[in-house]
């Protein structure tokens, strides 16, 4: 792990990927302490204001701070995008662990129940399932977390069917140890550098689906601000105040980009097939 | 030969087709409430023995199996029922609306493929060197980016500097033709580039992969010039994965126009799947998610089929 460690730091571009993302997490967890101005508060002095020393990032048309609503949207995205991963990976790899490691009947429900997943495109099946049931937080995290369930579990059911035929499983089978033990010790610990790289990249899209849906006003609704909402409200300015729309939208660009190549350098140092 | 191993792909697809058909029917019947409580809203003037017959005249009476049969029977006669908002039948305002998308999914597959096929090979060409790492660079932005985001600077741009060009107010194309692909020129652009960097980076891996085989080795050898080596040898071999990938990106790219429709206002598929989500018109909601679920089946089992028409190494199974 340590050399894996040392040869991931080794690119310039990986460890300016680590620090964005730190730097990304704390001021998503205390967007409070870095805004200079209430994101809800309205300067009645300053509608449709383009960027300034006082509101770096400019001001909406309730003359509200951009830069301050980009944070708070921020912390909205983050959460979304990363507990919809979270579930998304839990279930995933359970179904995924059972298909590939128990395989027969089992593979087959769960792969042709994946298969009809992927028939919906990832912001269509998101799109379906707010509609129907509302857009507030926890529906959110969960219809965005349906859609990347069988990402993993097919990853997962990849991953496990080549550790299930390997040495160490058949003598973990030879000692005794159960199914279950074997499964979630052994097999899990081996596809975990598969994992990492496979949460990291689906963060990204999961970023992207959430920023869509908000952009279309259907993700958590205002006057919450979300970074695709704010694009969106922003659209109708495009010609008179840009700022409103590209600043938010830059945002998010640039967590999805510093995503990306964290997710490509984890690439580059964990899967075997680079080895 | 081909064409058993495209029936035995259709037959395959059936239980994907039924899952999805599952889906979209069950998930109605998870939602609080029914269709007679959306229709009803606040008016609550109507009598218990007329909502009765509400209940009876959908159905909603009875189990849901057979429920689910009628549904089935419906879906074959192409009965897709009508718009709970605007009394309009579903199947006429899928129709009215999809030639919208389908030419903005073309225009934009043309300009990703103009942009993105020649850069991912240049690049690949000229592994290592500048062109290549702004190649590189330049494709993992646009996979970063919003389409959302793009489109707004290129709307910001195209304003400020093409004072006549106009970049709204939707015409059909056969009404007026040159104004037609006027509009459209920025939506199918803003989708076309967010499409290219998939493109060019498939493009490059696959010509990295088809550069390093023995065969090109061998042309090498015996003296094939350089313009044809690549030209012929090289590119119909890394073409096939970037066709397939190409195909893969149409369900992307039919997600991508509900963002792109409704930012440029145009009236297609998505702008009408987001007015019905805003509207709670649940028949249009779930036949249009239907439709574009169907569409990817099909695309993808078309996808396959030319994949062994151009590579006749795919095994037929």
């Amino acid at each position: 792990m340590n050399r894996t460690l040392k040869k991931f730091l080794r690119k310039p571009l990986n460890i300016i990927s680590i620090v964005l993302i730190i730097l990304i997490v704390i001021l998503a967890i205390f967007p409070s302490r870095f805004t200079p101005h209430n994101p809800y508060s309205m300067d009645y002095d300053a509608f449709l204001e383009g960027p300034s020393l006082k509101h770096i990032f400019g001001t909406d048309q309730f003359g509200r701070d951009i830069f301050s609503r980009c944070l708070y949207g921020l912390q909205k995205s983050v959460i979304i995008a990363f507990s919809s991963i979270l579930l998304a990976s839990s279930i995933g790899t359970i179904l995924g662990l059972i298909a590939g490691y128990y395989g027969g009947l089992w593979d087959l429900i769960i792969m042709r129940i994946c298969d009809g997943f992927f028939a919906f495109p990832s912001l269509i099946l998101a799109l379906f399932i707010v509609a129907l049931f509302g857009s507030n937080l926890l529906n959110l995290i969960i219809a965005i977390g349906v859609v990347y369930v069988p990402i993993f579990a097919r990853t997962v059911r990849g991953a496990a069917l080549s550790v299930r035929e390997s040495l160490f499983v058949k003598a973990s089978k030879v000692i005794g140890k159960s199914s279950l033990k074997i499964m979630f010790s052994d097999v899990l610990l081996n596809l975990s550098s598969v994992m990492i790289v496979t949460f990291t990249t689906n963060l990204s899209t999961a970023f992207l689906t959430e920023a869509s849906l908000g952009f279309l006003g259907l993700s958590v609704p205002p006057p919450e601000p979300t970074l695709g909402g704010l694009v969106g409200q922003g659209t109708a300015f495009l010609i008179s105040a840009p700022w409103i729309a590209l600043f938010p939208g830059f945002v998010i660009a640039v967590v999805v980009l510093t995503l990306n190549i964290l997710g490509d350098g984890l690439r580059d140092v964990l899967d075997p097939k680079n080895k | 030969m081909s064409f058993s191993y495209l029936l035995r792909r259709v037959i395959t697809s059936v239980p994907t087709v039924f899952f999805v058909v599952f889906v979209v029917f069950i998930a109605i019947h998870l939602v609080p409430g029914d269709v007679v409580d959306m229709m009803l809203g606040t008016q609550n003037y109507l009598t218990q023995e007329q909502i009765n017959q509400l209940y009876r005249q959908y159905g909603l009476d009875k189990p849901l199996i057979v429920q689910f049969g009628v549904w089935l029977k419906n879906l074959f006669t192409l009965d897709f029922g009508t718009s709970l908002r605007t009394g309009k039948k579903v199947i006429d305002l899928i129709f009215d609306r999809f030639p919208v998308t389908l030419e903005l999914s073309i225009l934009s597959m043309v300009f990703a493929s103009a942009i993105g096929i020649p850069l991912g090979i240049v690049a690949a060409i000229k592994k290592d060197s500048f062109v290549d790492g702004l190649v590189r660079v330049v494709g993992l932005i646009g996979l970063s980016s919003p389409s959302f985001w793009v489109g707004a600077i290129l709307i910001v741009i195209f304003s400020g500097t093409f004072k006549g060009f106009n970049i709204f107010g939707f015409v059909h194309i056969h009404e007026d033709f040159l104004r037609n692909l006027q509009v459209m020129f920025l939506p199918a652009l803003t989708l076309g580039l967010m499409l290219a960097a998939q493109i060019m980076r498939m493009a490059r891996s696959s010509m990295l992969d088809v550069l390093q085989q023995e065969y090109i080795r061998t042309a090498k050898a015996k003296g094939v010039s350089y313009s044809k080596l690549i030209g012929k040898h090289a590119l119909k071999n890394a073409l096939i994965p970037i066709v397939t990938l190409s195909g893969i990106q149409l369900g992307y790219l039919l997600a991508g126009t509900i963002v792109i429709e409704n930012m440029f206002a145009l009236p297609g598929l998505g702008r009408l799947l987001l007015q019905a989500v805003n509207e709670r018109d649940y028949p249009v909601i779930q036949f249009v998610v239907m439709f574009i679920a169907m569409l990817i089946v099909i695309l993808n089992i078309l996808v396959d089929f030319i994949y062994t028409l151009i590579d006749p190494r795919v095994e037929l199974k």
